[in-house]
């Protein structure tokens, strides 16, 4: 496939919750190994988009395509299913870990789908637990017995062992420490070149975005404000509210200051 | 290194799950074991009547005194714990079960099956335990499995409620999305998602169950619905007592205790157990 031809391709899609418009014709294109943000408010329907493209929420689109899979849906996005070859970080890695179960367990319930061997399994999860630079040791361990940022990488192995094209990050840093943040985004990164995974991730941490998008998606109120190259969307800005949100970024110091010139 | 990163981890407490299991396992395993002991040392059996030597009080040849039969009322303490606390647990582990398995059915397949259990569910709930257990018993006759059957009969309900509230809030927690995501069938997701974080509070409310029916089952057996002489179960042995209240009071004493004790001893041990469950973030 040629690298420019988007791995994955939403257009239109609309959400509604009764009477309520959640997202209005919201469409966006990831490729190969890029990272898309999607940036807005709380309640302006970030994490709605990816419980619909997920099937969590019942949504409708006009196309989606997701080309590993072969998925092309026009219409009502099928429930209950979630996109094949697709991983899904959440934001609370304590409420996305069965307290229950061991890392290992957990992470090998990605592997679920493919017909592996007790042994094939655990060495897949060994060797994942690596990638997060996780010991061997935290197989054994139970979510309680870790700290927030070591359960996250334990969800970002859990993500990448079943060697996804596209992973969905809900607010992936937002419960971490700042230090924390760093290291995990820094990961997120490195792993990222090396697997040529495409990233969909949701934030409202516009320095990360800054830091790591090629593109950046802006919602409010459910509806795309803009919807831009990273370098493009932080010097000029596409509408009056993404020019707000990077000039309150800016005066919070949480943005670097390359781009305060322009 | 490693090695000695895996040793440290292997100190760490386990699970909630597991730390319940371990902690009630060893309760009941030095429980089992003293009981043990207790019918290993003691000389008598429980129906073995002394005429000569009827209503003694505490003295060292009968550590509890005898009763009207002249039966050993020390050694008829331990047997009738298996009366009592056996058909007890028997009682509430059925509820358990039962009840667990109809609110989890309830909680996960739709909501016309879900209505029509809960309503089942509060139908029984109509029926006040003892006078349930007594009517069964008027109509087929006071027994033993009557009176199991009749108390499990009207016991399952609270866990059946219980297990479906948790079943319906944990089924839609973030790791039930991801099992889901990742093509687990809806079986495996609830015996490996929601069972072990159902049980736990489960069980809390299995203890309270467990000592609600030794009292039951005792004052079923004191009113002669229950278990029937010369069965040594506690309520019975309080029954044999009464008509010596005044001359011999120790017969009814020790029963009571064991009654008591035991009662209190599991209440407690369950409040420990919620306790436990809930410190772990």
């Amino acid at each position: 496939m040629p690298p420019n031809d988007p791995v994955f391709q939403l257009v239109g899609l609309t959400v509604r919750a009764g009477d309520k418009v959640l997202l209005q014709d919201v469409s966006c294109d990831i490729q190969q190994g890029r990272m898309l943000c999607v940036i807005g408010e709380s309640g302006a329907g970030k994490s709605t988009l990816l419980k619909a493209v997920q099937g969590v929420m019942p949504a409708t689109c006009r196309r989606l395509v997701f080309t590993p899979s072969g998925t092309d849906i026009t219409g009502a996005v099928p429930t209950h299913s979630g996109l094949p070859q697709t991983r899904w970080v959440m934001q609370d890695p304590l409420a996305a870990l069965n307290p229950q179960l061991t890392l290992g367990t957990s992470i090998q319930e990605s592997l679920y789908r493919q017909n592996l061997t007790v042994q094939e399994r655990k060495s897949a999860v060994l060797a994942a637990l690596e990638d997060v630079e996780l010991g061997s040791e935290f197989y054994s361990r139970f979510p309680g017995q870790v700290s927030l940022g070591q359960a996250q990488r334990a969800c970002l192995a859990r993500a990448l062992i079943a060697r996804p094209k596209l992973i969905f990050f809900d607010e992936p840093l937002s419960a971490l420490d700042a230090l924390v943040q760093k290291k995990i985004a820094r990961q997120m990164e490195v792993l990222r070149r090396k697997t040529q995974t495409a990233y969909l991730v949701v934030t409202h941490d516009l320095g990360f975005a800054e830091a790591y998008a090629d593109k950046v998606l802006v919602l409010r109120m459910g509806q795309v404000e803009a919807y831009q190259p990273c370098d493009e969307f932080f010097a000029t800005p596409a509408s009056p509210y993404a020019e707000n949100l990077i000039e309150a970024a800016r005066s919070l110091g949480t943005l670097s200051h390359a781009n305060e010139a322009a | 290194m490693s090695e000695v990163l895996l040793q440290k981890s292997a100190k760490l407490p386990g699970s909630p799950l597991s730390r319940f299991k371990r902690r009630t396992g060893l309760v009941l395993a030095v429980l089992a074991l003293g009981l043990c002991i207790g019918l290993w040392l003691t000389p008598y059996q429980p129906a073995q009547a002394n005429f000569l030597n009827r209503l003694a009080p505490p003295e060292p040849a009968h550590w509890f005194g005898t009763d009207h039969l002249g039966r050993d009322i020390g050694t008829r303490l331990l047997y009738g714990s298996f009366w009592s606390l056996g058909l007890a647990l028997v009682v509430s582990l059925a509820g358990l079960i039962a009840g667990t398995l109809v609110g989890l059915l309830a909680a996960r397949s739709g909501p016309f099956p879900d209505a029509l259990l809960m309503r089942v569910t509060d139908s029984f709930f109509a029926f006040p335990e003892l006078i349930a257990a007594v009517a069964f018993a008027g109509l087929f006759g006071p027994s033993t499995v009557n009176l199991v059957i009749a108390l499990s009969l009207v016991s399952w309900m609270k866990f059946a409620r219980l297990a479906r509230s948790l079943g319906l809030t944990i089924g839609e927690r973030d790791f039930v999305i991801q099992a889901r995501l990742n093509g687990l069938t809806g079986g495996l997701i609830l015996w490996r998602h929601i069972l072990p974080n159902v049980l736990p509070s489960l069980l809390v409310l299995w203890t309270s169950s467990w000592s609600r029916t030794i009292l039951a089952v005792s004052g079923l057996s004191f009113l002669g619905f229950g278990v029937q002489p010369p069965a040594a179960e506690w309520g019975a042995m309080l029954l044999d007592g009464k008509p010596y209240m005044q001359t011999a009071p120790h017969i009814m004493i020790f029963p009571g205790l064991a009654v008591l004790v035991s009662v209190l001893a599991i209440n407690l041990a369950g409040d420990r157990l919620r306790d436990l469950l809930t410190q772990t973030r």
